[in-house]
């Protein structure tokens, strides 16, 4: 009977355990009552672990009235007023989340100096990033107004180029076709929200590339392939993909994928 | 080699040669060979040889950087997660990764308990364990090496040495312990050797139960261990893409001892008079295996030829035990000579040969046609040992024809034959085809010839005296009873019933089995199998069986969470006519000069009887296993297993049913917490009966003189098992934590019924009869519970403690505990005891 | 026996050199593609022929076909070909390093094992030669549409890979051998995968890449009842590590009964217990019959792996006058009022102590 009882507190031990191991199941329910908690774990967390995540909920309302001053450089309807800047409407509201969860655990590259979203995201509470997150996805993208053309122009074999090598990838030097992970349509992963067997979505937070600033995704894809982006899961799987683009396949993917308009298809 | 210096020399010779003709060698696999498996208790896997389960966790980024949903089988089982490997060093052209740990086993409480103790004979002291890889990535070559020390008695070194796809060289060395008694009290010295000699305080034949008992009683308790020390070396080299040889060899020597009998004629119904001993027996002795052969493998055939070989050799032919009782007739007056020793022939030295050659190729509907044919021999030449070792006579004296003169006994000359000549050579052909005309169909069709042909005959006949048969018991039968000797001749013994001949036992196998599968849909499938069995057998009771078997499986994926299947099969044996005694010629009532005695020869047995391994049998088998996927990366196991036999006997075996099911839960929920738990269940029903004689009459008939209705009795052996088991691996930060429980309860039953008190040798003891024996008892409880704290990158500290309970009846040693040796019955084995061990230990791990 | 070898011999002669002579497409069988890893078995035959099968010189683009001549392939891994998807039969492969893109964690795991060393030595070698994809089958759709289940051959419960194509993909090297009957085995006709017992992707196992710790465990995840047998107070000792169920039985198929390794229970016992082999001068019928008619094979409750305590199992067959025949029972026993050595203790073997046969002279009773 004694060994019974040793065995069941070892079982009680380990459920418990389990808990505050934390490290990748952070985003488990049983740990994490809100989504505050997880955020507050993962601060701790040696990366990111968003193959584990849930879809995140938030007050567009709320968002709105807090996007203010993020409006300065994403602009007033999500869309970045310039290219270096991402443009935030219709991205998918995970991607954007996590991101900022990024930028609050202080992990997000930028060259020689910190990056001036980190400071700005350092006094975001969870549910700040969550209401903003959700307010910008809920921004149709196609009505915002137009806006300059891109600085460079691009080329048709550039965008040829672009476009095929986002949809069969090169093989040849190790490349896969972006489309596996951001859609066909770039309009980001086709099972984003699909929950798998433990109710995880672990592709909510692929982001939309389609109309995305050029710019912006040149210096991005610049990050991941030399390896300075590696705070999440996500980051580990897009460096492993981008540790063989070069320059000019970053060039052409960037100007296909801005070229892409959200009205089209 | 002390086994190459025999006359059989020249055939292992032989196959050497075939096996250097025959390229090369594989090493071991799942389809040829033994010694896959190397660890031990502190790590059954194997893969943890350096300090032992639950240190290599599982990496903690898990399997993939995509999902965090475990990886399941088809079947939809969770894979064990990826170990958390060491990651490999750079050392010029090679990379290497690996550990080693040195640590003290501390040992308390009834460390020596053979149930505690039986395949590690734990010992407190100094264990040792490692393990390296080395890999030389620009060509494949791999050096791969395991250890683990626990003792003398339990020990490996495996090494294989290779290159991916090229070769694959294994090398290995292990000792292996067997503690086959740990309250051993001995009244014989010499224990292991082949003379065991009474202890100093006892005469040979001449004391008394009192003293025999005194010395039992002052013997410690001592264990008796048998150690098998192995060495192995084989090789697996493909020579093209297309040929592959393989060959092993291995030496493997036993030595230590176990308890085992010695036959001085019953003591039951003599007070006072006859002998049964329990002796420690000795084991020494040696075996060679060999295989080696090749494969060769294309897209359209495929061919494999192979060899196998065993030798194994004995020490000595004979083993020796002196005897502290006299023997005396039941003639009162008479005085029969001493009998000091008795014998035991070792088993024989033997020799197997096994040729194997599969060939198949495809044909058409996607099919594939095999064939299969093996022959090989057992065969043994050992020189026989006398059939007595006494000197002067033996036997009863002035009854005439009772008294032996040892000297045309204790020599070989006494022998028809000196050695024993004997083979058994076997030969089996196998023919199948498979065909899959669509996606969802495959037929199958297969008959198999099996056949074993005993070769050699030996008579047990003595040229010195012209006489038959053979002093039964050491002499002892022939120096209690008149007329009981075991020894038949045309003079006073002419109605001595004795065996005379051996008994060859060839059997002849017929099989033909057809069956199809279809797949209904994508989530169901069934499949059918008729097969029968034709075995004709010699000397046996039937002389052909006809088996019958239908078998139906049944699997279910119609759910994305359930994974269920379903197997029945029906068997039912018939066969020819139920001969009772087809033993007639082994014995001398076959001899032209026998002489039926006054009452006639004796039944050989009751004539309803139905031996189950060849008699009538009607099976039903069942089992469904369910596997449930479940969230949170859980699974759960659930089976249930049937095995249900009527033996058409009413003197036999009668019913054996068996029930049993189990249900296993896994979970990894996270990559720092591996954990199941399971519970098992089963039970069995074994039913039999028998008749006890009431007299020594012809009639074999149940009902008869010789077996009244009256002396029935039947019995139910009656078992249930609980099972259970937990284990839990959790990493707390840098720190794993690894707990084990291991329980079993288990009662045996044995009941029993009789018509009247004539079942029984003693009839008087009816009224105080329950109805059953005491319950056997084993309830066993183990609990292990493991830390390891890793210091530094390359140093760890790993404690752990195991604890282990069992209490155990078993009615066979009831009593026991006052004393072994009752009248003229000595014991050696104390029997099951009840125990209580702690294990602890503490291992320094170095990482490389 | 020599009349055995020379028949084996001939047979052997007769198929090998039909093997050698025979023309190629009668080889293939069918005009289907061999879809298969395996050389055509006609020797006369190029392997580099495989070549068709593997990735062409555009998919490789500027890598090409050379490799390092300095380095050879073993012949275990250089001839490999893309594993056949019937689901997608018009996808291209893409090589290793397109695979190791997203599966960086994958391709760490498997770093472990001898699989990966083999093909990372053929894949340098030759630029042309499939790894991952030897196994899995060509890439390009599972890469475009990498949660589409069925476009790559998944070994797995979620994977929609038909389990006759993932048995195939490994087949495809592995046939023959100790595989060699897999085809009719009840593993098989069970619907079980290589994958049920086998995960190459990680060195998990001490030994053939378990899909558990060790051999064991594996098969004890569906034989659990048989696992339970050796809670049991005698049983083999494979909870003390010291053997594997692989020892007796081949997972994969066998011509005999119970999946055994060789042709007989008998023959399989012997492999250990090779005393027990003899032949014995006098011979104990229901042994040479098969050990199994007193032992179970895997736990007893009882001494020795014994399926009834000893008298009654040797009183379900013998009944013989004088002594076996009396119904046994508690008194008998050394706390009883009439012990007898035929029930107490070892029982039957107090006496009959060579129940396995006896080779002495004297022995016919199995006495000495």
């Amino acid at each position: 009977m004694r060994s019974v009882a040793c065995a069941a507190l070892c079982l009680a031990a380990g459920h418990a355990g389990a808990q505050s191991a934390g490290q990748t199941s952070a985003l488990d329910e049983s740990s994490a009552g809100t989504n505050t908690q997880v955020a507050a774990a993962l601060l701790h967390a040696p990366y990111s672990d968003l193959r584990a995540i849930r879809p995140i909920a938030g007050d567009a309302e709320a968002g709105r009235r807090k996007s203010e001053s993020c409006a300065g450089c994403h602009g007033e309807h999500g869309i970045a007023i310039v290219q270096e800047f991402p443009s935030l409407a219709g991205q998918h509201a995970d991607f954007t989340y996590w991101q900022l969860v990024e930028y609050k655990r202080d992990a997000m590259p930028g060259g020689q100096m910190t990056p001036p979203m980190t400071p700005l995201a350092a006094d975001l509470s969870d549910a700040d990033m969550r209401d903003l997150a959700v307010y910008y996805a809920g921004l149709d993208p196609a009505a915002a107004p137009a806006t300059e053309a891109a600085a460079r122009p691009a080329t048709a074999e550039q965008l040829q180029r672009g476009e095929l090598l986002y949809l069969s990838g090169d093989p040849g030097r190790g490349i896969p076709p972006c489309q596996g992970c951001h859609g066909s349509d770039a309009r980001g992963h086709r099972d984003a929200l699909r929950r798998d067997r433990n109710g995880r979505t672990p592709y909510a937070a692929y982001p939309a590339l389609r109309g995305q600033q050029a710019a912006y995704l040149r210096l991005k894809l610049a990050e991941y392939r030399d390896g300075k982006q590696q705070d999440s899961t996500t980051d580990f799987v897009m460096s492993g993909v981008a540790v063989a683009l070069d320059d000019a396949s970053i060039q052409d993917l960037s100007a296909w994928l801005a070229s892409l308009s959200w009205a089209a298809n | 080699m002390r086994m190459l210096q025999r006359s059989q020399a020249s055939r292992l010779t032989l196959c050497m040669v075939l096996l250097l003709i025959a390229p090369f060698a594989r090493a071991q696999d799942s389809g040829l060979g033994i010694d896959l498996q190397f660890g031990n208790a502190l790590d059954p896997s194997g893969l943890e040889p350096s300090s032992g389960i639950g240190t290599l966790g599982c990496d903690p980024d898990g399997a993939s950087w995509l999902t965090s949903v475990r990886k399941r089988t088809p079947t939809g089982f969770l894979y064990a997660c990826p170990p958390d490997h060491p990651e490999f060093l750079l050392g010029g052209e090679w990379q290497y990764r690996g550990a080693f740990s040195v640590g003290y086993l501390g040992l308390s409480g009834d460390q020596d308990n053979m149930l505690f103790s039986r395949y590690s004979n734990w010992d407190d002291g100094l264990y040792l364990g490692g393990s390296f890889r080395y890999e030389k990535p620009s060509d494949g070559s791999y050096f791969d090496v395991r250890a683990s020390r626990i003792n003398d008695d339990d020990q490996y070194l495996r090494a294989l040495y290779g290159r991916a796809g090229k070769y694959r060289i294994q090398a290995f060395v292990r000792s292996q312990s067997n503690v086959t008694s740990s309250n051993a009290r001995s009244i014989w010295e010499g224990i292991g050797s082949n003379n065991l000699t009474l202890n100093g305080a006892l005469t040979p034949a001449s004391s008394t139960s009192a003293q025999v008992a005194a010395v039992s009683a002052s013997q410690p308790e001592q264990s008796l261990v048998v150690v098998r020390d192995k060495q192995g070396l084989g090789i697996n080299y493909f020579i093209s893409p297309r040929w592959v040889a393989f060959g092993n060899i291995s030496h493997e020597s036993r030595a230590g001892a176990r308890p085992f009998g010695g036959p001085f004629f019953f003591n039951y119904p003599f007070a006072d008079n006859g002998g049964a001993y329990e002796i420690p027996r000795p084991i020494d002795d040696s075996t060679v295996n060999l295989n080696g052969g090749a494969r060769w493998t294309g897209s359209a055939w495929r061919m494999e030829f192979a060899y196998s070989g065993s030798f194994f050799r004995h020490a000595n032919g004979t083993f020796d035990y002196q005897v502290p009782f006299a023997v005396r007739p039941v003639v009162p007056g008479l005085v029969s000579p001493l009998l000091t020793s008795g014998q035991f022939a070792y088993e024989p030295e033997n020799d197997y040969h096994h040729l194997r050659v599969n060939l198949t190729r495809k044909i058409a509907l996607n099919g594939e046609f095999s064939l299969a044919a093996s022959g090989g021999e057992l065969s043994q030449n050992d020189q026989l040992a006398p059939p007595m070792t006494c000197t002067g006579q033996f036997g009863i004296p002035v009854i005439p024809g009772n008294l032996y003169d040892c000297a045309n006994w204790n020599t070989s000359a006494a022998l028809s034959r000196a050695r024993a000549d004997l083979a058994i050579k076997t030969s089996m052909l196998d023919a199948r085809v498979v065909l899959q005309p669509g996606r969802d169909v495959t037929w199958r069709a297969s008959a198999k010839y099996d056949r074993q042909d005993y070769q050699g005959d030996y008579d047990a006949f003595n040229p010195l005296t012209g006489q038959w048969g053979y002093p039964a018991e050491n002499g002892a039968q022939g120096s209690v009873v008149p007329f009981e000797s075991g020894i038949w001749d045309p003079g006073p013994g002419a109605s001595n019933i004795t065996r005379i001949r051996n008994l060859p036992l060839d059997r002849e196998l017929l099989q033909f089995t057809l069956s199809a599968d279809v797949r209904l849909n994508t989530s169901n499938s069934l499949g059918t199998t008729y097969s029968f069995d034709r075995t004709k057998r010699g000397n046996r009771e039937v002389a052909t069986t006809n088996d019958h078997s239908l078998k139906l499986t049944w699997h279910n994926r119609t759910f994305d969470w359930l994974t269920f299947r379903a197997n029945y099969t029906y068997l039912r044996r018939t066969g020819s006519e139920y001969e009772f005694n087809p033993y007639e010629y082994t014995f001398s009532t076959s001899l032209p000069g026998f002489v039926i005695p006054p009452n006639g020869v004796p039944a050989h047995t009751v004539s309803a009887m139905r031996k189950y391994d060849v008699g009538g049998r009607t099976q039903h088998k069942a089992d469904l296993m369910a596997t449930f996927v479940l969230p949170s990366d859980m699974t759960f196991y659930a089976s249930v297993r049937g095995d249900w036999n009527d033996y058409s006997a009413v003197i036999g075996r009668r019913g054996y049913d068996a029930l049993g099911g189990s249900l296993q839960w896994e979970w990894q929920p996270t990559t720092a917490t591996v954990a199941s738990v399971w519970y098992g269940f089963d039970r069995s029903s074994l039913d039999l009966a028998n008749v006890n004689d009431a007299a020594l009459t012809p009639d074999p008939v149940l009902g008869g003189a010789t077996y009244p209705e009256a002396n029935r009795w039947w019995s139910r052996d009656r078992q249930r098992n609980h099972y259970a088991g937990l284990t839990l691996n959790q990493t707390v930060g840098r720190i794993k934590l690894d707990a084990n429980w291991n329980w079993s309860s288990s009662r045996g039953r044995t009941s029993y019924s009789f018509n009247s008190p004539g079942a029984l040798t003693t009839p008087a003891l009816a009224a105080l009869l329950t109805g059953q024996f005491p319950d056997m008892l084993y309830r066993a409880h183990a609990v292990s519970l493991g830390v390891a704290i890793p210091v530094n990158r390359s140093f760890s500290v790993r404690v752990f403690d195991r604890y282990e309970r069992g209490r155990v009846s078993d009615w066979h040693y009831l009593g026991f505990e006052n004393g072994q040796v009752l009248d003229h019955r000595v014991d050696t084995d104390g029997g099951p005891t009840d125990y209580s061990a702690n294990l602890i230990g503490l291992a320094f791990e170095v990482k490389l | 026996m020599r009349e055995f070898v020379v028949m084996t011999f001939a047979t052997v002669g007769l198929f090998a050199a039909a093997a050698w002579y025979a023309p190629v497409d009668a080889q293939q069988g069918d005009a289907k593609p061999n879809p298969h890893n395996l050389p055509a078995t006609s020797l006369g035959d190029r392997l580099d022929d495989r070549l068709d099968d593997r990735l062409d010189d555009d998919t490789l683009g500027s890598r090409g076909r050379t490799g390092h001549p300095s380095i050879a392939a073993s012949p275990g891994f250089a001839h490999a070909s893309v594993a056949n998807n019937p689901a997608v039969r018009d996808a291209k492969p893409v090589g290793q390093a397109v695979c190791m893109a997203c599966h960086t964690l994958e391709s760490k795991s498997f770093a472990h094992t001898t699989h990966a060393l083999g093909m990372n030595v053929a894949l340098a070698a030759s630029p042309t030669t499939p790894t991952c994809e030897a196994c899995h089958g060509p890439g390009a759709a599972h890469a475009k549409n990498p949660t589409a289940r069925g476009l790559i051959i998944a070994f797995t419960h979620d994977g929609g890979t038909p389990v006759e194509t993932q048995t195939a993909s490994c087949l495809a090297c592995h046939a023959g051998g100790a595989r060699d009957q897999w085809l009719g085995s009840v593993h098989r006709r069970n619907q079980l995968s290589c994958s049920d017992c086998h995960n190459p992707m990680a060195q998990s196992s001490a030994e053939g890449l378990q899909a558990k710790r060790s051999i064991n465990e594996t098969c004890a995840t569906c034989h659990q009842d048989i696992r339970q047998q050796f809670n049991r107070r005698s049983h083999m000792p494979l909870p003390e590590g010291q053997m594997a169920c692989v020892d007796c039985h081949n997972p994969h198929g066998s011509i005999n009964a119970v999946l055994l390794k060789t042709d007989t229970v008998n023959e399989t016992c012997y492999q250990c217990h090779a005393e027990k082999r003899g032949p014995f001068l006098f011979e104990h019928a229901p042994v040479r019959e098969s050990c199994l008619s007193c032992h179970t094979p895997h736990g007893s409750n009882q001494h020795a792996l014994l399926v009834a305590p000893i008298p009654m199992l040797c009183q379900q067959c013998h009944s013989h006058v004088r002594h076996p025949n009396d119904m046994p029972n508690e008194q008998q026993l050394a706390s009883g009022l009439a012990p007898d050595e035929r029930v107490m203790g070892r029982g039957c073997l107090t006496c009959h102590a060579q129940i396995h046969g006896s080779n002495h002279p004297a022995g016919p009773r199995l006495h000495k």
